[in-house]
């Protein structure tokens, strides 16, 4: 029973940077944008989250300068490939470039320092109850991906808004003569999305290591963009994809202290398996390729209003 | 108020298109000089330290070209790809396998001598280079699967891979418990160039002595392979079908040109060129396997292929450009206690100058007078 509520409480925790970057990305890609600096958002919110609680020892305040800065960080992106049209892979992989040495440079002073992780939402007394813990004994990130999970897809599905940034990814040309501003409408997603993978990315000083080390994401940022693939760009089926990849990372640590056939495996599988995971569950949505995943029409190509 | 549009080219700008590579590098000092004041610097001389000394002290250009040679391998590669719209991002980990496999040869063969063995190492190399790359042209052409992903996925686990070899099988016997493998016999190491092979100067030989002591035979491989693929590129018909399914695919079907084909060469010639210059750098600077072998030469030669605008004689410009922000990275850092991942804002800076430059190829700036425009309208 310990072990389970141990599990159960692991995955969450390590799922959860992963589903709120995903979803970011989602949005942003919803709009027919494909910004591959996940990566590099994430690192820069990491760092700035650190340095915020570092100092102020606010959690709070640390996860809003991260969504700040994962907004301004999306604001280039966003100038270069919406103002001035430019190559969205190439300028994503750009982004991860410069979030990657941005952050080592303002994180150099602050390696191995250690900060507090964020209290649970529940008092230490009450969540000792094994259903209260597995239920809320969670910090505040936590309840807030699986709060954005109904509310980006209440936006999507349910609202005008919503609507009209669908019509924007599937068709920009229409949305564009009907009167609806594309670039407009795109800036906002990237800000939503940069954003998202601020709060991401602080979630790794703040909830999983209470520490900056560099390049301390390793990845999870990619694997947040592979993930939208899978959840073939729905909200809910991202909640699935993130606690299954949560389950895949941290089921070394238990079935090592299980002992049996698979400990035998050596570490650096298991710290290999992740990144495979990704590519096994790429293949598989692959094989089930039908209308109702395909990618928004207008995915990753540039829209210049008046030509 | 003076008001700009943007106003289409009727053709593509061809002073834009090799103009702005070089205005991207010049904006990338300025905008680092600004940068780094703002947060607490000597901007100038952080700048200075950086883009100028290794040009400056003839000791560093030995260095400069032994960070450029990988740049430029790889660079070459990735252009190719790039050109045919596959977008192999994961040449970092066909660099590490590529460098993995050659290790592996030289464990093999240690105490063996011969001439044989390095290029043993640098086929075995380029083929694991190309084997790692076929994993996602094999996806994408069977199953569509995304190459961007599945190739940097392969990279972290290209990473692992390497630990576990050098804490497992190929652990140093000698090491004192350092996870690194061997060091390399003599017969599995790239010989340095020496005064020697410049005997045809005379005694001018003389005055190169000590400035290609450091140079290994990877260098002059470097330029010789980028030569050899630009004249591929250019002048065959290979090279122009490659550069007809990037740009235009519909044309290119009906030209008979299968894209599957296009995807396959271009990710095993990418990822082979990748595994090349990892057996390059292990035979060479390394001479072992080493937890620090993943350079970041991978992903630094993206930019070396954008900033050498896809084309393989802009991408030797570009690799010694880049090469100048490392050997600069490397001396600000004991000059200045500037931290090394500054090279890595410089190297991003340029990738997003050029991007947004890039504008300026298909479309114009115009000045538009805010009482001429009623006239126009």
């Amino acid at each position: 029973m310990d072990l389970t509520i141990a599990i159960i409480v692991t995955v969450v925790g390590a799922s959860t940077p992963i589903l709120i970057a995903a979803l970011g990305e989602l949005v942003v890609e919803r709009a027919g944008v494909l910004n591959l600096g996940v990566e590099g958002m994430m690192l820069i919110g990491a760092v700035v989250g650190f340095i915020v609680q570092f100092h102020t020892g606010q959690p709070l305040l640390a996860l809003l300068a991260a969504a700040v800065a994962g907004v301004l960080s999306s604001l280039i992106f966003g100038f270069l490939t919406l103002s001035l049209s430019a190559n969205q892979t190439a300028t994503g992989l750009a982004l991860t470039i410069f979030g990657t040495g941005f952050s080592a440079l303002i994180g150099a002073n602050y390696s191995a320092r250690p900060v507090p992780l964020m209290d649970s939402v529940l008092p230490e007394t009450i969540a000792d109850h094994p259903i209260a813990r597995v239920l809320l004994g969670y910090s505040l990130p936590v309840y807030f991906a699986f709060f954005m999970v109904f509310a980006v897809w209440f936006f999507l599905k349910k609202t005008r808004s919503g609507l009209i940034l669908r019509a924007v990814g599937e068709n920009d040309h229409s949305a564009h003569s009907i009167g609806y501003s594309v670039l407009g409408v795109r800036y906002l997603a990237i800000m939503f999305g940069g954003a998202m993978a601020g709060i991401a990315g602080a979630c790794f000083p703040l909830l999983l290591t209470p520490q900056w080390a560099e390049g301390m994401t390793a990845g999870r940022g990619w694997i947040a963009v592979a993930l939208v693939v899978f959840a073939s760009w729905r909200p809910m089926r991202l909640l699935f994809g993130a606690y299954l990849f949560g389950l895949v990372m941290t089921m070394e640590v238990y079935i090592k202290a299980g002992g049996g056939l698979f400990s035998a495996i050596p570490a650096e599988l298991w710290a290999a398996l992740p990144y495979l995971a990704t590519i096994v569950v790429l293949v598989l949505i692959s094989l089930k390729r039908d209308a109702s995943t395909n990618a928004p029409a207008c995915l990753g190509r540039p829209f210049m209003p008046g030509n | 108020m003076m008001q700009f549009r943007l106003e289409k080219r009727a053709e593509p700008s061809k002073f834009m298109l090799y103009a702005t590579p070089i205005a991207a590098v010049a904006l990338t000092m300025l905008v680092g000089v600004i940068l780094f004041s703002a947060i607490g610097y000597n901007g100038f001389a952080a700048v200075g330290e950086i883009f100028l000394t290794p040009l400056t002290n003839p000791y560093k250009w030995q260095e400069l070209g032994v960070k450029a040679a990988p740049l430029i391998i790889i660079g070459v590669g990735l252009s190719i790809a790039y050109r045919a719209n596959v977008w192999n991002i994961g040449a970092e980990g066909q660099y590490i396998v590529g460098a993995l496999a050659a290790t592996w040869v030289a464990l093999a063969t240690h105490g063996q001598g011969g001439f044989w063995i390095l290029p043993l190492m640098a086929v075995a190399g380029a083929i694991a280079g190309m084997a790692y790359a076929a994993i996602p042209a094999f996806l994408k052409t069977k199953l569509n699967v995304n190459e961007i992903l599945t190739s940097l996925m392969l990279t972290y686990a290209s990473v692992q891979l390497i630990f576990f070899l050098i804490r497992g099988p190929w652990k140093d016997p000698m090491g004192i418990g350092f996870p690194q493998s061997r060091r390399f016999d003599v017969a599995a190491r790239l010989p340095n160039l020496t005064v020697e092979n410049f005997g045809f100067l005379g005694d001018g030989a003389l005055i190169l002595k000590g400035l290609v002591e450091r140079v290994h035979y990877g260098v002059p491989l470097a330029i010789f392979i980028a030569l050899v693929v630009w004249f591929i590129m250019t002048r065959t018909v290979f090279g122009y079908r490659m550069r007809v399914v990037g740009a235009a695919p519909h044309a290119a079907r009906y030209g008979g040109f299968s894209q599957n084909k296009t995807i396959w060469m271009a990710m095993l010639v990418s990822g082979g060129l990748a595994g090349l210059a990892g057996m390059l750098e292990v035979a060479g600077p390394f001479q072992r396997m080493v937890p620090g072998f993943a350079t970041n030469y991978g992903f630094t030669a993206i930019i070396v292929a954008f900033l050498g605008r896809l084309n393989p004689l802009g991408v030797i410009f570009a690799g010694f450009v880049l090469a100048i922000t490392f050997v600069g990275g490397q001396i600000a850092q004991t000059t200045m206690g500037l931290p090394d991942e500054t090279t890595g804002i410089f190297q991003a800076l340029m990738m997003f100058l050029l991007l947004a430059g890039d504008i300026l190829i298909k479309y114009r700036i115009r000045r538009v007078q805010p009482d001429a425009r009623v006239g126009a309208a």
